[in-house]
């Protein structure tokens, strides 16, 4: 118990991290271990990772932004129609809608008071609407290959402009966080926001912007993603939610809120990440990843739970 | 202007309370104009009362409706919603077909039954006796589902064997298709629990206030688990009738279904927040949506608008709940 103790969140994602590594080393260290892992592990960390980080920043402040799915494939679909002749202005189009859908929908949950699971789950059925409306409801090809091949050509073995771009939002968001107010006076207002209010937090403005950029970081990585697949599809995107939250919720984020860094949710999805390409490199089939995905989300449910030490004393009791 | 029953006007301010009331009567005012704005445009479109068009609104909406009554009862103790519930379609419609192979329908019924059952209040169990948080729960259960079935069934669809077809559960009864009546009958039954047991006061409860569920002694993880057990249930009655539909399932078949359901839920004017609703209410959003569903078609819009009317009404639904009260 003492590793998933609540004292100290920040050591948790670290260790899963570690324990996912150690793990698949010791099932087959010669597949494991290999450059195309590494660089498979990063392409996956591009694909999850700002998402889980919009979407982790949501529930640091005690909120939860379903439409993140919503945002992913509709930015998808947006940068391909807009984007055939030209990708900066379909890049530009996609951000901008995830921009404006993100803003919208925290406005609306501060001027309307409301929850925020409701309303994003309205956003979530209307940009998957517009991703339908955009595509007509089939998959789109992307015909500009060039755009493709530069965002994943390899630099360096294990990088790619898609993985950096990812890394360099995480870093930038570690930065501003770590070390300006904002970082505070998430927390303070994911911990008890009428208390943030008290201290003259800008809990409103605040929420806004997070659900801004959380918008923002889905309509991103939804954008390179479809990029770089050289294809969009209104439905094909839509099983993003499942490692964002897992990862958000791993990299030692409470649903709770008013715990959890930029980092730790990094730390989260490279664990995921790892696993994926670590099954894949020792030669499991697909499902295997699924299902231990779910295991673990399940597992830090479990141990998350509000009553899971009243309960574990009294089974103590009993016996 | 003499005796205007406003209550609770003191002090020459209206009170919260009747703010509130007139803040109701402006939502039922918006919601009463939409129906009949919706019926007199889904009337006066030609073909809309054909039988083709009537028989295929009812098929559609019968399967989504039982996922959705199920949700009801999850989304009014409090829980939000569970994403798990289109994969636990696909998943018992796979087990009932199995079953119903091995030995024959009884057993098909039994298996898909216990199955979505014990699948569901297993989940209600961690969140009603952990505490643990419901969406996370179903998102686990969610990616738990696929990844089992996938090993199960890599090829995807499932075939039911010949001979063992269902013929007589795909007729009509007093003209309606089956799949609707049984939904009708779920519908009853869930409005039964919901309005005259304990059990069902106890949700009520448990979605308006969970601690004070708590202090009168509402046994609060049995009504959580109660809740799952009933909403897996329900929602084996979809798989059920869709593997006999097609004679064939595959996890392909419930997809998307846990949000169509939670539309009609909402639709139907159950409160996110939980506490309040009921389960003739969500049947008439789920019937709201499928009349929306076949005005569009009729009218030759494009299919893929359905789901952004869907999502805008939603969002809609969602914006007019809003009490002044949050967390």
């Amino acid at each position: 118990m003492k590793l998933f103790s609540r004292d100290d969140p920040h050591m948790r994602p670290l260790l899963i991290l570690a324990g996912c590594i150690l793990g698949l080393a010791l099932i087959d260290v010669r597949e494991f271990v290999t450059m195309a892992t590494a660089a498979s592990t990063l392409e996956t960390f591009a694909t999850i990772g700002l998402v889980a980080l919009g979407l982790g920043l949501t529930m640091m402040i005690r909120e939860f932004d379903l439409s993140v799915v919503g945002m992913y494939s509709m930015a998808g679909c947006i940068a391909v129609v807009m984007g055939g002749d030209n990708a900066w202005l379909g890049l530009a189009c996609a951000l901008a809608a995830g921009l404006l859908g993100g803003l919208a929908q925290g406005f609306i949950i501060v001027r309307l008071r409301l929850g925020s699971v409701g309303v994003t789950l309205g956003g979530l059925l209307v940009f998957a609407g517009i991703a339908y409306v955009v595509t007509e409801n089939r998959a789109l090809p992307y015909d500009n290959m060039a755009v493709a091949l530069y965002l994943s050509a390899p630099i360096g073995g294990v990088f790619s402009i898609r993985n950096l771009v990812a890394i360099a939002i995480f870093l930038a968001a570690a930065v501003v966080i770590g070390l300006t107010r904002y970082g505070r006076d998430i927390i303070a207002t994911g911990s008890d926001r009428r208390a943030a209010m008290t201290a003259g937090v800008d809990v409103d403005g605040l929420i806004v912007g997070i659900f801004g950029f959380s918008g923002l970081c889905a309509a991103l990585s939804g954008a390179l993603l479809s990029y770089s697949l050289a294809s969009a599809s209104p439905s094909g995107l839509s099983d993003v939610i499942v490692p964002a939250a897992a990862a958000a919720i791993l990299g030692g984020v409470s649903l709770a809120g008013g715990t959890g860094r930029p980092l730790g949710i990094a730390m989260g999805v490279l664990s995921l990440a790892v696993l994926r390409a670590g099954f894949n490199a020792i030669g499991a089939p697909p499902y295997v990843n699924e299902i231990a995905m779910g295991a673990i989300l399940l597992i830090v449910a479990v141990l998350d739970g509000a009553y899971l030490a009243r309960r574990l004393s009294w089974l103590r009791r009993a016996h | 202007m003499t005796g205007s029953a406003e209550p609770g006007i003191a002090d020459g301010g209206p009170s919260a309370a009747a703010r509130r009331g007139e803040r109701r009567n402006v939502v039922a005012a918006v919601r009463a104009a939409v129906l009949v704005a919706l019926l007199a445009v889904a009337l006066s479109t030609p073909g809309f009362l054909s039988q083709p068009s009537m028989l295929s609104l009812l098929t559609t909406v019968s399967f989504i409706g039982c996922v959705a009554i199920g949700m009801t009862l999850i989304t009014i103790s409090g829980n939000i919603m569970s994403f798990s519930l289109g994969a636990l379609t696909g998943a018992t419609a796979m087990i009932f077909v199995l079953a119903v192979n091995w030995g024959g329908f009884a057993c098909g019924l039994a298996a898909a039954l216990v199955f979505a059952g014990l699948a569901n209040a297993l989940q209600g169990f961690l969140i009603g006796w952990l505490r643990a948080n419901p969406i996370i729960v179903s998102i686990a259960a969610l990616a738990l589902i696929y990844g089992v079935a996938e090993a199960f069934a890599a090829h995807g669809t499932i075939y039911a064997a010949a001979g063992t077809s269902s013929g007589g559960f795909k007729g009509k009864i007093a003209g309606l298709p089956v799949e609707f009546v049984v939904l009708l009958a779920i519908t009853a039954v869930a409005q039964f629990i919901l309005s005259f047991t304990v059990f069902g006061r106890n949700l009520f409860l448990l979605g308006a206030s969970f601690r004070a569920a708590e202090t009168v002694g509402v046994r609060t993880w049995r009504a959580i688990t109660g809740a799952y057990l009933w909403a897996g249930l329900f929602t084996a009655a979809a798989g059920i009738m869709l593997a006999i539909r097609y004679d064939a399932a595959s996890m392909n078949y419930g997809v998307g279904y846990e949000y169509d359901a939670i539309a009609a839920v909402l639709v139907g004017g159950t409160v996110i927040k939980g506490g309040e609703g009921s389960a003739v209410r969500t049947l008439a959003g789920a019937i709201i949506i499928g009349i929306i569903q076949v005005v569009l078609v009729l009218q030759g819009l494009r299919s893929e608008w359905q789901y952004l009317i869907a999502g805008l009404i939603v969002l809609g639904v969602i914006a007019l709940q809003t009490q002044g009260t949050r967390d």
